[in-house]
């Protein structure tokens, strides 16, 4: 009894002490316990700041009067009441910000009129500096070039400083306002032929105070694309549609899409894609659930962190060819020849292309002396002649993702489309936009709309692949990209669905850029070595050294090079692009 | 003028409502202040919950001021530690090139580049390496164009005047290292609602160029009163839990008090109702049950001192019995014996003549005063009965003042009689009714000083009432109850001159008793007195009222007009006008 009530004693000191002890820490130690995850920060918007204009001061002169009316420029779509501050009466009825903007170096000028002119009433004041970008109406960011200079007249205010009397129409942004007050946006449709794949549409969007930047880039996506895919692509997202809300819930790891309008069940997969791709390719609600609603009924979810195929390449096995056999790259080097002829050494085969792999199989076309053939990468795979003429007349052979293979006749000046399946020879595609002009290489992009056409030794343009069926043509040719006269590209070939790599040989060296083809940015990869040819898939881009001798690899940074195959090399190939 | 007579209808109506409210109220309160005087439950339960509500509410206050300002001041000072890194970063931004070499050197690959831009890109997250951050920002320059900048949707009319013109005045008198902050409310652009925001503004000052920037930044606080909120909502729940807690303790602890002194209260009401057996039951050794312990030897020992005193009283009254009777027969021979000497005394001297009219005188006076102690032992001994029977009480009335004739006819003493013209019959002992009408009509005339006695009789449909007035010296105060007890005299120096026993006023009240009915008396002194006999028509019923007034119309009528603020007749009758406390001067009265 006593050893019992001793026993009893201890513990209830025991658990006084324990009970006092816990009650004193203000943090008791403790765990592990399951922590839950909270969201980081809004998932729809991203963080930016702006300009905030002010109105003209009495103090001002010319100048000051000039760099405020920029600087209200840049604010006018948050605030126009400032900018309308800087103009007359007369030059609030006139002016209007439509039009293009005009995007020029942050080092603008302010040119006063000569001191004789300074006493006049009205004062004509130039804005000069050099031409950076034009941002269409449609979004469209276009690099230009070249000095720029608008005229402005000013008047005197009845209380001191300026009023503009007159300014030419549409906005004047420096490139750090649309850096500032822009973001690079990437908006996706599907390709109109197959309707099985994503193209990426480049847009430059404006961050807006009143509303998130999921909100601002999905309106966007219910309009029609930019003009260089006018027609080429389509949209799941039916005219008429309109976003009721987008919201972020279950503390922002889900984000819900709500729209109204005549959505169509046949296209909820395509319209899923589009707005999970839309969203997540421009760090909005990035690994996040999207739930999209029809009217407030759920219509379909897009899980986070899942990989569908509206991007698919179609194939990522590397080749490489030497003395006009194919061979497989593997990981650590060559990989032996492919089955079939295509992996017989033979001379007077060049400018090899594959095409995307179909059950494990691909086809390769190569130009040969009498024109262009195709063999099938299997065992019993012989050469066979599909388009014939002589083959310096045809540009290098490519293949659309349709299982097409399409070349230039620069003879004919048109475009030939061969279709393996259709058992009829080439057929031409109408390219009215080409008539004239000297194409040099002509190659279809991973998504089946895109066309690269360079001409002559040192222009690259963009064109896309309009219509459909018969209807087919190659339109909306635009500029990308050109080099000195003295330069000469070697080689270019597609990377992603949005990029092109250009090889250029100049006087100082080979050079590689990496072109961003919806807005014209370029990044240089720095280059060790002499390129003869180069060949990319998405991230990842072989290139072959001058004689042929080596086969690199660029690593993840983008700056380094790592030998794949030291001797022996070749021309790198990838299935398309 | 009829709309004047509308307005004072109306406005005697609304008095009247008032005067409606104010009576419920008071009724209320008087039955609220009824019920906690007599519940000493009530009284801990609601002294317990009212100090435990200031308890709880002075310490619930005082501790989320504590909490309030702990999460206040350290979101503050994390706040403008932060404002302070930001303006630091800004003013290194816009510091000219020139100053720092290494600087000029990273800045020449940005161009022209706005250095107030790469800055805000660091401080708002809008570069791709920062991280984003939880305030917004707002730079003003208002002197130079194209250096204002804000972060996100953040205007500068969100910015609080107060504080605008605190940093305004701040850059008038230099005081550049003054940073000014502001708890505000504030509905940016694109939010639904406003927001509670800590801003705090500085200034940057540019030295070579003299700019200065106003930069502010916008904190949100709605975490901090989110969880302010949940703090203040969790003392509010738990001292309500308290508060509710201490009042079921408090009631269960003052039952355990109060019922056994609840139960101590009924036993000791029923113990004075006459239940002598009434006893505590015992539980336990604590104070209560010593209390009951006590109690219980307490009623025990008054039962048996009620009992012996009973017995004494018994055997008193026994005692008197016994020697009344047994006085009866001596008595009746000494009576005998003096009739002779009374008959014969004529031929008696003078003197032996006057002591036998002395002998009868005072041995009829000893005879009748046998009688009474007879007649109060029956009462005593509960023997006492009624002989019911239907009479019409104006009869008795007759009959006894005729027995009173020769006597008021001795004392120049009228009757005035005022007798209703309906019968009022009623079922009572005819003997007893007239013995207490006599009584009082003989005292009547002994107090009377020769001036009339009023004889009133009233009927009302439950009971019948006589009323016997005198003009004569009064009641004192008190004595109007003192006349009934036995052998009461109000001047003992005063002689009988009637011959009363001392004990009539007694009998009649217990005669009056015995027919459940009232013998009550009214007087004051130089005023006269009135006695009131008041007797159900029908035997056996409780009394409610009598219908005639205890106090004389007149006097009532007097004292109306005396005191009356307001001339209102009242009515001459009020029922037990003289009990109900009222102070009367009554002369001294003794019974007969």
């Amino acid at each position: 009894m006593t050893r019992i009530r001793r026993l009893g004693a201890a513990v209830a000191l025991a658990v006084t002490v324990v009970w006092a002890g816990s009650g004193c820490t203000v943090i008791p130690v403790s765990g592990p316990y399951t922590v839950n995850d909270q969201g980081a920060g809004d998932p729809l918007s991203k963080p930016f700041h702006r300009m905030i204009a002010i109105k003209p001061q009495p103090n001002w002169g010319v100048d000051e009067t000039m760099r405020g009316l920029q600087a209200a420029m840049a604010a006018y779509a948050d605030d126009p009441s400032i900018l309308l501050s800087y103009l007359t009466p007369e030059a609030r009825a006139k002016w209007s910000a439509a039009g293009p903007v005009t995007v020029v170096e942050d080092a603008i000028d302010v040119v006063p009129p000569p001191p004789r002119e300074a006493t006049d009433p009205v004062l004509k004041v130039w804005l000069k500096g050099k031409y950076v970008a034009r941002i269409d109406e449609d979004d469209t960011y276009t690099p230009t070039g070249g000095s720029w200079g608008q005229p402005f007249d000013l008047v005197k205010a009845p209380q001191g400083g300026f009023l503009v009397k007159s300014l030419p129409p549409g906005l004047v942004l420096t490139r750090a306002d649309v850096r500032r007050a822009y973001r690079p946006t990437n908006l996706y449709y599907l390709n109109r032929s197959l309707q099985d794949r994503l193209v990426v549409d480049r847009v430059r969007l404006r961050l807006k105070t009143t509303e998130s930047f999921a909100q601002t880039v999905l309106e966007r996506l219910l309009k029609p694309p930019t003009a260089t895919l006018k027609d080429a692509v389509t949209s799941s997202l039916p005219e008429g549609t309109t976003i009721e809300s987008i919201r972020s819930g279950e503390g922002g790891e889900r984000v819900v899409v709500n729209l109204s309008g005549p959505l169509d069940l046949s296209s909820r997969d395509a319209l899923r894609a589009q707005i999970k791709y839309s969203l997540n390719m421009n760090d909005v609600a990035k690994g996040r659930t999207i739930e999209i609603q029809a009217n407030g009924e759920p219509y379909t979810t897009a899980l986070a962190n899942t990989d569908e195929t509206w991007l698919d390449d179609s194939g990522k096995t590397a080749y490489y060819v030497t003395k006009g056999a194919i061979h497989y790259l593997s990981k650590d080097g060559p990989g032996g020849v492919v089955a079939g002829a295509a992996g017989e050494q033979r001379d007077g085969y060049s400018d090899f292309a594959v095409s995307k792999e179909e059950n494990g199989n691909s086809l390769v076309a190569a130009k040969t002396s009498t024109g262009i053939s195709v063999a099938a990468m299997v065992p019993q795979g012989r050469w066979q002649e599909v388009i014939h003429g002589k083959g310096a007349d045809f540009t290098a052979p490519t293949w659309h993702r349709d299982g097409s293979l399409w070349t230039y006749d620069r003879k004919n000046s048109v475009l030939l489309r061969y279709d393996p399946s259709s058992g009829r020879g080439a057929e031409p595609v109408e390219a009215p936009n080409l008539a004239g002009l000297d194409v040099t290489r002509l190659r279809i992009a991973r998504d089946g709309v895109r066309v690269m056409v360079m001409t002559g030794r040192n222009t690259v343009q963009i064109s896309a692949l309009t219509g459909e069926g018969p209807q087919m043509k190659l339109g909306n040719l635009r500029a990308l990209t050109t080099t000195n006269e003295a330069d000469k590209i070697i080689d270019v070939k597609w990377g992603d669905e949005e990029h092109l790599l250009v090889l250029v040989q100049s006087q100082a060296g080979h050079i590689l850029t990496e072109i961003n083809v919806g807005d014209g940015e370029s990044t240089g990869v720095p280059l060790t070595e002499r390129l003869q040819s180069v060949a990319a898939l998405g991230d990842r881009v072989l290139a072959e050294t001058d004689k042929g001798a080596k086969l690199l690899e660029l690593n993840q940074d983008r700056q380094t090079w790592t030998p794949k195959i030291d001797s022996d090399g070749g021309a790198p190939l990838f299935p398309l692009g | 003028m009829p709309p004047t007579r509308k307005k004072r209808s109306r406005r005697r109506t609304l008095r009247q409502i008032l005067g409606g409210v104010r009576r419920r109220i008071r009724r209320a309160a008087g039955r609220t202040r009824s019920i906690w005087r007599r519940s000493l439950h009530l009284q801990v339960v609601t002294s317990t919950l009212v100090i435990s509500v200031i308890v709880v509410v002075v310490l619930g206050t005082f501790l989320f001021q504590q909490i309030n300002n702990s999460v206040v001041q350290s979101s503050q000072q994390s706040s403008s530690g932060e404002a302070t890194a930001d303006r630091l970063r800004i003013a290194d931004a816009l510091a000219p090139e020139t100053d720092d070499p290494a600087k000029a050197a990273d800045g020449g690959d940005k161009g022209a580049a706005d250095p107030l831009d790469d800055v805000m890109d660091t401080i708002t997250g809008s570069r791709d390496d920062a991280s984003e951050k939880r305030y917004e920002v707002l730079v003003l320059n208002l002197t130079n164009p194209g250096k204002s900048r804000a972060s996100n949707s953040v205007e500068p009319a969100n910015v609080p005047v107060g504080l605008r013109l605190s940093l305004q005045r701040n850059i008038r008198e230099y005081k550049y290292d003054k940073t000014v902050g502001f708890i505000q409310s504030i509905r940016l652009a694109g939010e639904s609602q406003p927001q509670l925001r800590f801003v705090v503004g500085g200034i940057v000052h540019v030295l070579p160029t003299g700019e200065n920037y106003e930069v502010y930044h916008f904190f949100p606080f709605n975490e901090e009163e989110e969880l302010l909120t949940n703090v203040r909502l969790a003392i509010v729940v738990v001292g309500l839990g308290l508060v509710l807690l201490l009042a079921a303790i408090a009631y269960l602890v003052a039952r355990q008090v109060v019922s056994p002194v609840r139960l101590a209260r009924e036993a000791a009401e029923r113990l004075a109702a006459g239940k002598l057996d009434e006893r505590l039951k015992v539980r336990g050794e604590d104070d209560l049950a010593r209390l009951a312990n006590s109690f219980n030897e307490m009623a025990a020992n008054l039962a048996l001192k009620i009992h012996q005193l009973e017995e004494l009283s018994q055997v008193q009254r026994q005692f008197v019995s016994d020697v009344s009777h047994e006085l009866r027969t001596p008595l009746t021979t000494v009576r005998m014996a003096a009739d002779l000497l009374y008959d014969a005394r004529e031929d008696f001297d003078p003197m032996a003549a006057r002591s036998a009219e002395l002998m009868q005188a005072q041995l009829e006076r000893f005879e009748s005063m046998l009688t009474d102690l007879l007649e109060i032992s029956r009462y005593d001994a509960g023997a006492a009965t009624l002989d019911l029977d239907s009479v019409d009480v104006r009869d008795v009335v007759l009959r006894a003042i005729g027995d009173s004739e020769a006597l008021a006819e001795r004392h120049t003493t009228r009757f005035e009689l005022r007798l209703p013209n309906e019968p009022c019959m009623a079922e009572i002992d005819n003997r007893r009714v007239e013995r207490i009408l006599r009584n009082l009509l003989f005292n009547a005339i002994e107090h009377g000083e020769g001036r009339d006695v009023v004889v009133t009789v009233g009927a009302d449909r439950d009971a019948v009432a006589v009323a016997v007035r005198d003009h004569g010296i009064g009641l004192k105060a008190g004595e109007d109850t003192m006349v009934f007890d036995r052998f009461w005299r109000a001047d003992p120096s005063r002689a009988r001159t009637i011959g009363g026993t001392g004990l009539g006023l007694a009998i009649s009240r217990e005669d009056a008793t015995l027919h459940g009915g009232w013998l009550q008396a009214w007087g004051q002194p130089g005023e006269g007195s009135q006695f009131r006999l008041t007797l159900p028509r029908v035997a056996g019923s409780d009394l409610k009222g009598s219908p005639l007034s205890l106090v004389p119309p007149e006097i009532e009528m007097r004292r109306t007009w005396r005191t009356a603020m307001t001339p209102v007749l009242l009515p001459a009758s009020g029922d037990g006008a003289g009990f109900d406390g009222t102070a009367y001067d009554r002369a001294g009265y003794d019974e007969d």
